[in-house]
């Protein structure tokens, strides 16, 4: 692999927090050289930024790939849309396809991965839907990054328990949907004023909070590593900070859609903000944006759904939840720094240095021998998110939206995989 | 019978636990155990030290193996033995337990073993009816019997099981076996260490005086014996263990995963096995390594001291026994 040098960058590594001008050497896949000024070599590529960020390239732990195409090409198809939104690592949900129980369910995902341009690893399934556990075991020797509900809350306690147990003894990180199953059944919105008057079926906060409770008793129990798998609540905040004062191998993830928007915005039974969990309040969006800061959370994720026009073709209710998140989720972040609520390294760290700490990945990060996972943009430059514009054109809560920020160009593993046209 | 070179005579008039017993129990055990299972080589008959006792074998829970080792056991030694096990008319009547156990007692047996689901079975039969009582397992409580074979086994073959590293690898949460042999080998010195998924350790197991893992590789390091205990099929559903595959692939004891062992350790299974899942076909069959056989053949001879010991300390001995000094 040839040698590649970026010049004039301004680098940006969240697991060290730098933030500075400098030269970076690619050379055999892996960052070789990192420096104020590097002198380029004879045959190197020198690419200069131009003052630009360069960063590591995206982890996504969670995009839920198209069920109606569990293939590979279907895998194939969200791997080219997380190159074309700066994410080098897509960690496809356990819930992916029919559902990831077995190791031979990781054969589509281990197909796409000899063409795909990004790195793909799979979570399993703990529990399937006719509630047995998955060979977790088996998945997590075949490479699963983690194991979890696949975004159906247990009921079953004793069943969560002896999961939690089971998953513990392998060190594995389970993630656990953040609801309460009965509360939130046959429900779409939040429950609030709002929703009350629009009439919609409603889930309360508190159904968050009696999960990520419920969760830290059982980690007290079990000594299990949990993942409170999408958190969109500060009930379910307050929950993790306590669990986590009292030392619990507690993490969380936030979806990156509820960090934009709130309830208001799916005001207009808009079925493009039909997303589970629903879109909360604005003081639930700004607590989390709060932890953020305060490095509470450790993974944003896309939460990427593909749902066709005709899923989305419903009353709200009725509306497949989801959206196509995966190009959308480095400019979200962009925005909320232009916009002053974060600050680069904040909004960086919980799609960098976060899952990679959280799964033990080496990528992630900008330090000599790190794999030369990386991603540059341009942190102020204004787009437009349309549909026509993106790799995967399915329906997105992003849809239209002005953004800030835009990405230069995708490297994985000292390849360039995406670069726009400028 | 004789009790020449012990200074002490057997005080237990029934064995409920393993805690009854202390290690010089053991070793009277141990010694008349050794008698018996010679005898038994040797096809001889000479002890009848159980001449003209009934033993009731009273088996709530099917068994074909344990029970036919005590009936084998007892009449050896001389003893009438009644069977009642489970699903026979007598104990399927839908009477009380209590009621079941008086009556039996009331046509004066010598001697009863149980065997019941319920933990605090064989306790609450010795209780009721104050005759001499054997534990044969009473659900995930105890199977004390079955530890003394397993280690007589070891005994055998080692001199003494003390300092030796045993590793009991399966279902610990729900065995009996698993129980009744950490409480025993912990008494008799040895480094015991047990392994399993977390769902089928009790969560306190770290405090049982054992090492505790869940990695199958790293349990087996330095191991002189290991002991596979059979996975229940009806553990594979209800989030105990995903798969009979995983279970093999990460807890099945083969030839390959006893290279981590120490060399010539030794293969044991209560029976009975699940060839294939918690136990390779090959190494079951191994006669260099597997002592399965070995532990049937100890169990009757186990038995055999077991019954003749506690029937000597028991104060209902009516019976008149060869030795005369009863």
């Amino acid at each position: 692999m040839s040698a590649l040098l970026f010049a004039n960058a301004r680098l940006i590594d969240p697991a060290s927090r730098h933030d500075a001008p400098g030269d970076l050497r690619v050379r055999g896949g892996v960052i070789a050289e990192i420096a104020p000024h590097i002198a380029p070599e004879a045959g190197e590529r020198v690419i200069d930024l131009d003052g630009m960020v360069l960063a590591p390239a995206l982890i996504d732990a969670r995009c839920r790939v198209n069920p109606a195409s569990t293939g590979a090409a279907g895998i194939e198809a969200a791997a080219r849309a997380a190159a074309a939104g700066g994410i080098g690592t897509l960690i496809l949900a356990p819930d992916s396809g029919a559902g990831l129980s077995r190791p031979e369910h990781f054969a589509p995902l281990e197909a796409a991965a000899l063409t795909s341009p990004v790195r793909l690893l799979p979570a399993g399934l703990a529990i399937d839907s006719a509630g047995e556990m998955g060979e977790i075991g088996l998945m997590l020797r075949a490479g699963a990054v983690y194991v979890g509900d696949g975004g159906r809350p247990e009921p079953d306690t004793r069943l969560v328990r002896r999961t939690l147990s089971y998953a513990g003894g392998f060190d594995a990180w389970t993630a656990l949907t953040c609801e309460d199953a009965a509360l939130a059944r046959n429900t779409c919105a939040h429950e609030s004023d709002l929703s009350m008057r629009m009439g919609l079926p409603a889930r309360p906060a508190a159904g968050e909070r009696l999960a990520a409770e419920r969760a830290a008793v059982l980690a007290e129990l079990t000594g299990a590593r949990i993942l409170l798998d999408r958190i969109t609540t500060s009930a379910a905040l307050k929950a993790l900070d306590a669990a986590r004062a009292r030392e619990l191998d507690m993490a969380a993830t936030v979806p990156v859609t509820h960090l934009m928007f709130n309830e208001l915005d799916a005001g207009g039974f808009d079925a493009r903000y039909r997303l589970e969990p629903p879109l909360r309040s604005e003081a639930d969006r700004l607590a989390l944006i709060g932890a953020l800061k305060d490095g509470a959370i450790s993974a944003i994720v896309s939460d990427h759904r593909f749902c066709t026009g005709e899923a989305k073709a419903h009353p709200f209710p009725e509306a497949e939840p989801g959206s196509a998140n995966l190009e959308a989720l480095l400019p979200a972040l962009l925005t909320l720094c232009a916009e002053g609520r974060l600050d680069l390294l904040d909004a960086l760290w919980p799609v960098t240095a976060g899952p990679a700490e959280l799964f033990g990945l080496d990528q992630g990060r900008l330090a000599p021998g790190a794999p030369a996972d990386l991603i540059a943009f341009d942190p102020d430059h204004p787009v437009i998110h349309t549909p026509g514009a993106r790799v995967c054109a399915a329906s997105s809560a992003f849809d239209n939206r002005r953004l800030t920020g835009k990405l230069l160009l995708t490297v994985v593993e000292g390849a360039i995989i995406h670069q726009p046209e400028s | 019978m004789s009790r020449t070179g012990f200074s002490y005579d057997f005080p237990h008039a029934s064995l409920v636990s393993i805690g009854d017993l202390n290690p010089l129990d053991v070793r009277m055990i141990f010694e008349r155990s050794a008698v018996h299972f010679d005898n038994n080589r040797a096809g001889t008959r000479a002890e009848r030290t159980l001449d003209g006792a009934t033993l009731i074998n009273l088996f709530f829970e099917n068994s074909t193996r344990t029970l036919a080792s005590f009936e084998i056991a007892a009449k050896r030694l001389g003893a009438h033995v009644i069977n009642f096990s489970a699903g026979s008319a007598s104990i399927s009547k839908g009477e009380s337990l209590e009621d079941t156990a008086l009556t039996l007692a009331a046509m004066r047996p010598d001697l009863q073993v149980v065997r019941h689901s319920a933990a605090g079975a064989a306790q609450y039969f010795a209780r009721v009816t104050g005759v001499s009582t054997v534990n044969a397992g009473d659900g995930a409580h105890e199977h004390p019997t079955q530890a003394l074979l397993d280690a007589f086994t070891l005994t055998r073959r080692w001199g003494e099981v003390g300092g030796r590293r045993i590793l009991i690898v399966g279902d610990i949460l729900h065995s009996r076996v698993a129980r009744s042999n950490v409480a025993l080998l912990n008494m008799l010195h040895a480094d015991v260490r047990l392994c399993a998924p977390a769902t089928l350790l009790p969560e306190d197991a770290d405090r049982w005086g054992v090492q505790v893992f869940h990695d199958l590789d790293e349990a087996l390091e330095g191991c002189d014996a290991v002991m596979a205990l059979r996975i229940q099929r009806e553990r594979m559903s209800g989030g105990l263990i995903p798969s009979d595959r995983e279970y093999r692939a990460l807890y099945g004891l083969d030839h390959a995963r006893l290279e981590r062992a120490a060399p010539g350790c030794l293969v044991m299974h209560p029976g009975p096995m699940n060839r294939g899942v918690e136990i390779d076909g090959a190494l079951a069959d191994d006669r260099e390594r597997a002592v399965i056989l070995e532990q049937v053949e100890a169990g009757v001879a186990v038995r055999m001291a077991v019954l003749e010991l506690i029937s000597s300390a028991s104060p209902n001995q009516r019976y008149v026994s060869d030795s005369g000094d009863a």
